[in-house]
């Protein structure tokens, strides 16, 4: 059976700029556009010319009834055009996409990890399985450069606990998130359970250094470069731990989700 | 009644616009954007008899107007591929062409003995053109010796069938090499896969690529792609199929007036999935608007 996926063409319901070059843009939700998951994501149309040439992804922060969230942090010629466009106009795109998506059994408490945007999908997670009641208590640590660009202010009332840290020391923890999550670890202060984690790849292996086996599970959603994000065009892959012939998969339709212990950090290059 | 067909070899196509090798993987997975069932044909991801990972390190990086891939053939292998993605193609409703990889020449001769046994394919593109490998692909490709061992190999063991070859345009005399596909038994040229180019980071001064090189698509390259089947088609009798760059209608009438006889959709695609449907309701629309 087919699913409608889209081209959808998405009106943009409202903008609220909520750090110096990060943006929160509420869409109403296209008709027919299909029940999403948390870590899953839309692939954005930039504009009619052919540069940009390929859509952009984005993680759905959240998926209502009515509407859809997304964050979009602008770094360059496309999430430029994404942020300049205006409420009532519209985007294209193209999801839900992505087959796997973070998941907990029922009552279980959750540590969330993130830098950056990675803040959409974990927001979605909590949300989501916040419905549903089961996640028990959970701990979302939070780390940006400086104080202006911590964006937690959209999702306080989402976790049990919202630890911040910023590099200056301007809010919260003085270091980075992974300092500040292995201190929090150390001291007993994060129930070691289920980690969900998203953000740089850099900060997702120093988190696993800094040590998470004790975790039952460790679940992060991966970005990489998309062409198709549909699973066609096998550019966007990571490789996998194996002991034999290198196994690759394609972090748009085999993820976005993967146990962090699957992957082969130190095969990856992004 | 709109003459919308093409025929290449003793195949018809019901209209000329094609998917071509790659971006579409094995079809099904564009299934929910594209009316797979309505083009004239979808040409199936390179297919070698092994499985194959595929390339190492980043795969893709965008260009201006354009696209460098380094996938390097990541393919499920000749069993899974008869036995599941084009099964699933076929119920779909689609035109398969099954594309071939041409590596080792053993390998080569078994992928198509594995063709021959299996009936549901009456076409296939041999990819005598990819840059993204070590062993065959451009290297056959840019060898007219090597072309003609081959095209008349595939000519050989699949009598009956009909036959393209899919070219480089890393050549000097692209329309010379078509000349030689066609004298091989080819029943039809594809012009052209992508062009050679490569990245490299101005900070650490290395390439991009685990492999350097890469090869280039959309519209960056169709005026080169353009000029290649214009100069194929003046020299061989066989139909060509242009690839490269293809974008909107008006770059699909531009091939159709250079001379080919249909036309294949690649990374435009990747942003546009309605490209494919919209031109064939435009030639459809000009073809009726002749009668
Ligand atoms: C599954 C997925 C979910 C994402 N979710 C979000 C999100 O919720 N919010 C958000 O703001 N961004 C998200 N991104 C990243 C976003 O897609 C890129 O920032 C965007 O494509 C950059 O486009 P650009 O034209 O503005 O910049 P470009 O000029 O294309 O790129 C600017 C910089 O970002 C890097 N970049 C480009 N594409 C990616 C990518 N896919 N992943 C990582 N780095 C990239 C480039 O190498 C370059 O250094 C996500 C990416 C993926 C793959
Ligand atoms: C990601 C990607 C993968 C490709 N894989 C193949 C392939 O397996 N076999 C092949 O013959 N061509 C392959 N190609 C080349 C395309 O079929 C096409 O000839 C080329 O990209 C030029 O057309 P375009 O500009 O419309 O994409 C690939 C292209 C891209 C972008
Ligand atoms: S982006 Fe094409 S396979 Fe993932």
């Amino acid at each position: 059976m087919n699913m409608n996926r889209g081209p959808f063409q998405a009106v943009i319901e409202s903008k609220e700029q909520i750090s110096p070059s990060t943006y929160m843009l509420t869409l109403q939700k296209p008709e027919g556009f299909v029940e999403a998951m948390p870590g899953q994501f839309v692939s954005i149309k930039i504009g009619d010319s052919t540069s940009p040439l390929l859509r952009r992804p984005f993680s759905i922060m959240d998926s209502t009834p009515g509407s859809l969230l997304l964050l979009v942090k602008d770094v360059g010629p496309g999430t430029s055009y994404i942020v300049s466009r205006k409420p009532s106009q519209t985007l294209d795109l193209i999801g839900p996409l992505g087959e796997t998506y973070f998941d907990i059994p029922s009552g279980e408490d959750a540590v969330f990890v993130a830098g950056g945007t990675g803040l959409a999908p974990l927001v979605f997670t909590a949300r989501k399985w916040a419905k549903d009641h089961r996640i028990g208590i959970s701990h979302f640590l939070y780390g940006a450069s400086t104080e202006r660009e911590l964006l937690t202010g959209i999702c306080r009332e989402d976790f049990t606990y919202v630890h911040v840290a910023t590099l200056d020391g301007s809010e919260g923890f003085e270091g980075d998130v992974v300092k500040m999550f292995n201190v929090l670890r150390e001291k007993g202060a994060l129930p070691e359970r289920y980690l969900f984690s998203c953000g740089p790849a850099g900060m997702v292996k120093k988190l696993m250094e800094g040590g998470t086996e004790n975790f039952k599970s460790h679940q992060t959603s991966l970005e990489t470069v998309m062409a198709c994000g549909v699973g066609a065009c096998r550019g966007c892959v990571v490789p996998l731990k194996s002991s034999g012939a290198p196994v690759y998969r394609a972090v748009c339709s085999e993820g976005t989700v993967f146990e962090a212990d699957d992957i082969d950090w130190e095969n990856w290059r992004e | 009644m709109a003459q919308l067909e093409i025929r290449i070899g003793n195949v018809t196509l019901k209209n000329p616009v094609i998917l071509a090798s790659g971006p579409a993987g094995y079809g099904a997975e564009y299934a929910d954007f594209i009316g797979l069932e309505k083009l004239g044909a979808v040409v199936t991801k390179t297919i070698s008899l092994n499985p194959k990972a595929g390339n190492s390190g980043r795969r893709l990086l965008e260009t201006p107007s354009g696209l460098l891939n380094s996938v390097g053939l990541e393919n499920v292998g000749a069993d899974l591929f008869f036995g599941e993605k084009l099964p699933r193609l076929l119920e779909l409703g689609a035109k398969p062409i099954v594309s071939l990889a041409c590596e080792g020449r053993e390998d080569y001769l078994k992928l198509l003995e594995t063709v021959s046994g299996n009936d549901t394919v009456d076409m296939v593109e041999l990819n005598l053109s990819c840059p993204n490998v070590d062993c065959g692909g451009m290297a056959v490709g840019t060898s007219p010796e090597l072309l003609n061992w081959y095209v008349s190999s595939a000519r050989q063991i699949l009598p009956g069938r009909a036959l393209l070859a899919k070219l480089t345009p890393n050549v000097g005399d692209i329309a010379g090499l078509a000349e030689v596909c066609q004298d091989a038994g080819a029943d039809g040229v594809t012009a052209i896969n992508t062009l050679l180019g490569m990245d490299i980071d101005p900070d650490t001064g290395k390439p991009i690529f685990d492999r350097v090189v890469a090869g280039l698509s959309g519209p960056a390259i169709m005026p080169v792609a353009l000029r290649a089947v214009y100069e194929i088609s003046s020299r061989v009798r066989i139909p060509v199929l242009g690839s490269g760059g293809i974008t909107s209608v008006t770059d699909a009438r531009k091939f159709l007036a250079a001379g080919a006889a249909g036309i294949q959709i690649g990374t435009a695609i990747f942003y546009d999935p309605g490209l494919p449907e919209r031109i064939i309701s435009a030639v459809t629309g000009a073809q009726q608007g002749k009668e």
